[in-house]
């Protein structure tokens, strides 16, 4: 008998699908008014603010930082990460455990005290200056409070716990008899590497990734505690649009841009990683 | 894939061996890290230091000597305890909230998303890449939009049918659900896709029931999967910041925001005290669950 | 007399527990209700958990706290439209066009429960909103810092553009609490006013590699760490600075090209027009203006009090006198930006555009 999943799926789908469309119906629909100030909204639509978006090369700018600044953080969390991942996965000692409490424990620590703790180390006589100006390497103090360095540094310690713990779970479903029978096959440890563990992983590293960089791009404590006022990433301009100037259209105008990116990178990535994929699914 | 079917026949007839003789070039192959193992523990190292290094200044800057005002250096000057003893009540009762939200809404999660994901990598359906999308929306949108729009969204259902929701906690709950179901959707789905139908199909051949099946076969192996989404759910309910903003209210206000709010006025070191008291209890519980279920049971995918 | 907190604190209790005691027993003015404060969070609802709630738990009340900056909690208030989502708040001078201008977020406060109005200045309250606090807008410097660079005590905003100080100046973000005031008093010294800060963008560009605070923590920090050696935060901060042990002195800033010297900066209370309890609301109102809760914060902050006894009773401690303005007359010849004027939301958008890497 075959069950009907289409069925499992409909309350969830329901549940899900009323709350994004309702809550963004409310905020969305704004965007297509102007603002008068104060928070009030006219009563006639005008595409007012999404001209204004596209043809204004600071929110256009805005943009590009948010989705440059994401990707990188993304792509520094998957290499971090994914060798940290493996290890954890193969590793047959108890010590597995404790690191990957380690893990667990760093992402309950919420950003705003990881932020401190970073910006004491930062700091002109913080740890990692001394170490820096110790060895010589620069003699005046390097900051990287109030650059993109910085906030692609807070977003990967926003993201990385994840990552991580993200990367073991796919790792460990691909079952370790398949890496040492490519290396019995006479495979080297790269090559078993590439034609093995990572097509086999990539659907799951790639739900990972897309969802570190989701996260990314909706950030909004790290960017706007380490941008230190002068990164403006999207979701730091709309927080900025909302809670100071209280325009909730334009505010809406910037959220639509924003997610409408974040709708299109993914369906893009993973139409390229479908084409790209030429492992199939194999279980011994 | 003609090397892969290669390789399952060695392991299961037992060929290896022979096998073995014949391509082994060179000494045995070493566990697969590339760069040695060596290499690969300080590489691994170097993240961890990484990742870790924040968590303890703080901890260490926690043991802050001085006076109110003095400005918190790592490490500290001299080390006193007196801040562990200065903890605000209303931090105590706001990290309360947020543990119990986060595991309510682990828990929600896990009803709504485990359906999804069966639905979606099971299901027949057409455009099976926008429903999980759908699933994954609430990632994409910034949390702070999120935040406000639930507001405001309440605002209207209330004017609507006098059912007011904001500033209570299933407002909030509804809120942090949002946010967290997609985690367990996308880790589930990911266990399900290397899932192998042919042992529920077993099952069904020997008489058992569709939720039996389920219960008993299907849960048991996505459950690593189940537990990794939940955990994910958690956490991102209990550091949640912005949407919390927004849906808190008189005696609801969550930890996160406690401190957000809390530096942004005044910078009150006993907050360190209390991320550091958090981080302890993190450890003991994940300690407990060591001793008691082991976590490897929970985390591992069984035998393989 | 040297003014510390743990003695305010216990005279607050002290004070607390002889009402309690007194008053334990018979049904009080406010039994059975709610009041929402909404104000900031952390040590500055603290001392209002401290000096006030016991007061009104005693009158049979309880006091619930909406945590949040005035502007967050100005967004809670306009996104609930009929209703209030907080009873009494704190507000900021920059948001006096939102509330003022229309009336349609505010009601009348009580003025007769305001028994402490004799202590306030007329221009302090009115029907509408009570005065609550002050702050100073400074320029807070590390003297030892600048006497080893050979500068002299800086004046005025633009004496911290020296190259010498290049990125070692903060000034705060726009979206700070202090964000308005310090941006409209950079847009008058370099010739501006409210409706034109081009000449403000154009000094703050002119402070190269600045940075921006949005948490006054921060720059206490940065004092001791040594990444700053000038600021503009308000006198408090400069004042946590130098008990933290910095070198640091304040500049009450000369507004070149204006009479004014110093910037004031204002916070107001008022009551959202949909509360349901105006009474408790003026009632918590006046209590604000008590010398022992002024005194606690003011301690605590360097944040000047509104009630006339507390400032004298600031001034006589040495350190207060010295890095704030206590004097009267100087402190009314301090500039204060006239919002009805201006159009913060523009200046936000100016800024965003023009600080942005």
């Amino acid at each position: 008998m075959k069950t009907r999943w289409e069925y499992v799926l409909l309350p969830s789908f329901l549940i899900v699908g009323l709350l994004i469309v309702a809550s963004q119906y409310v905020f969305l629909k704004g965007s297509f008014f102007k603002d008068l100030g104060l928070g009030r909204i006219s009563d006639t639509a005008t595409m007012v603010n999404y001209l204004r978006f596209f043809t204004d090369s600071f929110y256009l700018n805005t943009l590009w930082i948010t989705v440059k600044t994401s990707g990188l953080a993304a792509l520094f969390t998957l290499t971090l990460g994914f060798p940290v991942a493996y290890l954890i996965a193969r590793m047959r000692s108890q010590w597995s455990m404790i690191l990957l409490a380690g893990i667990v424990v760093a992402t309950f620590v919420t950003i705003v005290i990881k932020v401190f703790g970073l910006i004491i180390i930062f700091s002109a006589d913080g740890l990692f200056n001394q170490a820096l100006m110790g060895l010589g390497i620069v003699d005046t103090p390097y900051t990287i409070i109030g650059n993109q360095t910085g906030v692609v540094v807070g977003l990967m310690h926003f993201t990385l716990g994840f990552g991580v713990l993200l990367l073991y779970s796919v790792i460990q479903t691909i079952p370790r008899s398949l890496e040492d029978a490519a290396q019995i096959h006479g495979a080297s440890r790269w090559r078993m590497h590439l034609r093995v563990l990572f097509p086999l992983s990539l659907p799951g590293v790639t739900v990972g990734v897309l969802m570190i960089f989701n996260m990314c791009m909706g950030a909004f404590t790290s960017a706007a505690l380490l941008g230190g006022g002068r990164v403006f990433t999207l979701p730091v301009l709309i927080q900025r649009t909302v809670m100071m100037e209280i325009k909730y259209s334009m505010a809406g105008t910037l959220a639509a841009v924003l997610l409408v990116t974040v709708l299109l990178i993914n369906l893009l990535s993973i139409y390229l990683i479908r084409r790209l994929r030429s492992a199939r699914l194999v279980i011994a | 894939m003609s090397s892969n079917a290669q390789f399952s026949e060695a392991a299961n007839t037992g060929s290896l061996a022979r096998i073995a003789q014949k391509r082994r070039k060179g000494p045995p192959p070493k566990r697969g890290y590339p760069w040695g193992k060596l290499g690969h523990y300080i590489y691994c190292a170097l993240s961890y230091i990484f990742l870790l290094s924040p968590m303890i200044v703080v901890i260490g800057a926690s043991f802050h000597g001085g006076e109110y005002y003095t400005a918190i250096k790592f490490p500290p000057d001299d080390p006193s305890l007196q801040w562990y003893t200065k903890i605000p009540t209303t931090q105590f009762k706001a990290l309360a909230l947020s543990f119990g939200l986060a595991s309510l809404a682990a828990l929600g999660a896990c009803i709504i998303g485990i359906p999804a994901a069966l639905g979606i990598v099971r299901g027949k359906l057409p455009g099976r890449s926008v429903i999980s999308s759908v699933f994954r929306a609430p990632l994409q949108i910034p949390a702070i939009v999120t935040g406000i729009a639930f507001l405001q969204l309440y605002y209207l259902f209330g004017d609507a049918t006098g059912l007011y929701f904001q500033g209570t906690f299933i407002g909030l709950y509804i809120g942090h659900l949002f946010v967290a179901t997609p985690y367990v959707v996308g880790t589930v789905t990911a266990i399900l896709q290397r899932f192998d139908v042919r042992l529920e199909e077993a099952a069904f051949s020997l008489g058992a029931t569709r939720w039996r099946t389920f219960r008993r076969v299907t849960l048991p192996v996505i459950m690593p999967g189940v537990y990794a989404g939940a955990l994910y759910s958690f956490m991102v309910s209990f550091a949640d910041v912005p949407i919390s903003i927004f849906l808190t209210a008189p005696g609801f206000v969550t930890y996160p925001v406690e401190l957000f709010y809390g530096m942004e006025n005044d910078f009150d070191p006993s907050i360190l005290a209390s991320s550091s008291l958090v981080i302890f209890f993190c450890l003991l519980v994940l300690l407990g669950m060591q001793k008691l279920v082991g976590l490897d049971n929970l985390l591992r995918s069984g035998s393989r | 007399m040297k003014l510390t907190r743990t003695g305010l604190i216990l005279k607050s209790a002290a004070l607390s527990v002889g009402i309690l005691t007194a008053s334990s027993g018979f049904a009080g003015q406010f039994d059975g209700v709610t009041l929402r404060v909404a104000t900031w969070g952390g040590s500055w609802k603290e001392n209002m958990v401290q000096a006030i709630v016991p007061k009104f738990e005693a009158l049979g009340g309880k006091i619930e706290f909406v945590t949040g900056s005035p502007q967050a909690n100005l967004a809670k208030l306009i996104a609930a439209r009929g209703k209030a989502p907080f009873d009494v708040m704190e507000t900021l001078d920059a948001q006096e066009k939102e509330f003022f201008e229309t009336n349609e977020l505010i009601q009348k406060i009580d003025l007769s429960q305001l028994t402490n109005k004799e202590y306030l200045d007329d221009w302090q309250y009115n029907e509408w909103r009570v005065a609550s606090w002050s702050t100073q807008e400074v320029i807070c410097y590390n003297r030892e810092k600048f006497a080893e660079l050979g500068l002299p005590a800086p004046t005025t905003y633009k004496d911290l553009a020296n190259e010498k100080l290049a990125g070692r100046v903060v000034i705060p973000d726009i979206t700070s609490g202090g964000g308005f005031a310090n941006f409209g008093a950079i847009a008058y010294a370099a010739g501006g006013n409210e409706q034109n800060v081009g000449p403000g963008l154009e000094v703050i560009k002119s402070l190269n590699s600045l940075k921006f605070w949005s948490r006054g923590g921060e720059v206490v920090t940065q004092f001791e760490s040594g990444d700053v050696y000038a600021a503009v935060v308000h006198a408090g901060w400069c004042l946590r600075a130098r008990k933290a042990g910095s070198p640091v002195d304040t500049v009450q800033p000369v507004i070149t090209g204006t009479s004014h010297v110093g910037v004031g900066k204002y916070g107001w209370l008022v009551i959202p027009k949909h509360s349901k309890v105006p009474e408790a609301a003026s009632w918590f109102i006046n209590e604000y203006q008590e010398p022992e809760f002024q005194m606690l914060y003011a301690v605590k902050s360097g944040v000047v009090p509104t009630n006339r006894k507390s400032i004298s009773q600031l001034a006589s401690d040495p350190i207060f006198a010295e890095m704030l303005e206590l004097d009267p007359a100087k402190i009314g010849n301090q500039l204060k930006i006239n919002y009805q004027k201006a159009d913060t939301s523009d200046w936000i958008d100016q800024w965003n555009r023009s600080v942005s890497q």
